[in-house]
């Protein structure tokens, strides 16, 4: 026994666990990771920023000039500043009263939340074409009082809801859940009213993970294709938000402005995953205080 | 303050926490809510405090007081959380100043007098000094000081205590323990702290209620209830011998 004990000690790796690998399954493991996140994630954004640079720095920036292109970015920005607080709200008070009380049907809901997750984007499209769509159930009404929703921006916001409402509230109720009301009732028990609760204590314990939430939300919106290419019409500079002028330029064979405009939402992509990151990892850290 | 809790019952989805307990609380009084895990002592410690209600029929008062219905933040009684439940990105400053910034602006004092009443706070606890630091910078001793400072600060006239000293180690919960009779002795504030440890509750207590399967088992002082036991979970509970 003592002998196998200081061989431990000399060996310069770390003695394996009976559930570990052997070092070439491991190896083997690693590497087919690592290249297929090479092939099937890194080189297509490298292909995007090769694409976008193929005529010049030069023609890269001549295709942000284009007026079409520039409306797309600021319906796709308009879009994300209405969907994003929305969605935030409604997140919030989902996992607010989801966490806070039990009641009949909460597993349910609980589970309707994921909806928009399992469904095709299409088919979030196509259900506000069958309700405000011309020969939808307020088709007619709307057209009477000469109302869009179908084909201009309301309905692209719509679809960018329904897209993208999950986020937030399924980022906080795990979170919420975990941390528990005990710092709630204490604040109570101080004399605090539901509205000083929430601001003072629940807030500052959920900001990072409500941040992931809204940060994945915002990705979301932004990036949107399948169900805002449904209700959008694609009415060039007024119902194109970016991930539709991509497409319109791609098959007009402006490959150069494509990719260009691509290359932007793949930045924003990168950005949003390192802020992501840095959400988690701080949200990770306020669940860990909160066990203490 | 006197404490009144007549017939009071509570059940969570038909399993029953409390089953018709009456006490009465006298002004100034130490008393010590003990019994087994699952008892229900901690339920009636938050009844009192307005963190649950009573099922219909049973009655809280403070005093002459009917509080029945009353929020716990309408009832201000000073309540110390078993795990203290501290607001943990707020500095100890912030925490024991918490109940001072969270009152309607006309009722606020000025901030020199928060700090005033803070910094006395912080000396009843032993905890001078220490104000910036953040709850997980603190031993579980110090945040227990912290919790009790945070729940004096309400000017309350109940203090209400759950497991106070449940999860600290044993030299520091003897010291503690030894700390609260002296505290309550200087203060003569109403006070009821639940436990299941019985050495705690008769060292510490004027008067011990035991409370098992929702039911209350006898009440007395530590002397009376160890001479006399009611009945045999009594006996059992306390390790005497059965008649």
């Amino acid at each position: 026994m003592a002998g196998a004990s200081t061989l431990y000690l000399r060996s310069s790796t770390p003695p394996r666990r009976a559930t570990a690998e052997s070092p070439v399954a491991r190896a083997v493991l690693i590497g087919i990771a690592l290249v297929f996140l090479g092939l099937f994630l890194f080189l297509p954004l490298v292909v995007v920023f090769q694409e976008a640079f193929s005529k010049g720095a030069a023609a890269f920036f001549q295709a942000f000039q284009d007026p079409f292109t520039r409306s797309a970015i600021w319906l796709t920005l308009l879009v994300a500043v209405i969907v994003v607080p929305l969605n935030t709200l409604f997140g919030l008070a989902a996992a607010w009263s989801l966490t806070r009380f039990r009641f009949r049907g909460r597993s349910f809901l609980v589970t309707l939340i994921d909806l928009p997750l399992w469904v095709s984007p299409v088919i979030g499209g196509l259900i506000y074409m069958l309700v405000f769509g011309a020969r939808g159930w307020f088709g007619p009404w709307l057209r009477e009082n000469d109302i869009r929703i179908i084909f201009a921006v309301p309905g692209i916001v719509l679809a960018t809801v329904f897209v993208t409402f999950p986020f937030v509230a399924r980022g906080l109720i795990p979170l919420m859940e975990a941390q528990g009301l005990k710092e709630e009732e204490a604040a109570l028990t101080l004399g605090a009213n539901g509205w000083q609760i929430f601001r003072r204590v629940t807030l500052p314990k959920i900001k990072w993970g409500l941040l992931y939430g809204v940060i994945l939300c915002n990705a979301r919106a932004m990036g949107e294709f399948g169900a805002v290419s449904v209700v959008s019409g694609h009415i060039r500079g007024k119902t194109t938000t970016m991930p539709l002028q991509i497409e319109i330029l791609y098959n007009e064979y402006q490959f150069a402005a494509a990719f260009a405009v691509a290359s932007l939402l793949a930045l924003l992509a990168i950005v949003t995953l390192f802020l992501k990151t840095y959400a988690e990892w701080r949200a990770d850290r306020q669940l860990r205080e909160a066990s203490l | 303050m006197s404490i009144t809790i007549s017939n009071v019952s509570k059940s969570f989805s038909r399993y029953p926490a409390l089953n018709g307990v009456s006490i009465g609380i006298a002004t100034g009084e130490l008393i010590a809510l003990l019994g087994p895990s699952g008892s229900g002592k901690t339920t009636l410690l938050r009844l009192i405090a307005g963190l649950e209600f009573p099922d219909n029929g049973g009655t809280v008062s403070f005093g002459e007081r009917d509080v029945t219905s009353l929020s716990a933040y309408k009832r201000r009684a000073g309540f110390v959380f078993q795990h203290y439940a501290l607001f943990a990105h707020m500095s100890v400053f912030e925490n024991i100043a918490f109940a001072f910034r969270v009152l309607p602006r006309r009722k606020r004092p000025p901030e020199s007098a928060i700090r005033e009443r803070v910094d006395t706070l912080l000396d009843a606890v032993q905890l001078a000094g220490y104000e910036k630091r953040l709850p997980s910078q603190l031993s579980g001793g110090q945040r227990q000081r912290v919790a009790f400072a945070r729940a004096l600060a309400i000017e309350p006239e109940v203090l209400l205590l759950d497991e106070p000293f449940g999860a600290l180690d044993a030299k520091v919960r003897k010291d503690l323990r030894r700390w609260l009779r002296e505290f309550h002795h200087r203060i003569q504030l109403t006070t009821i702290f639940v436990t299941h440890d019985q050495d705690e509750a008769f060292e510490v207590a004027d008067r011990v209620v035991l409370i098992d399967q929702g039911v209350l088992q006898q009440s007395g002082t530590p002397h009376a209830v160890r001479s006399n036991p009611a009945n045999d979970f009594v006996r059992d509970f306390l390790d005497l011998p059965h008649k």
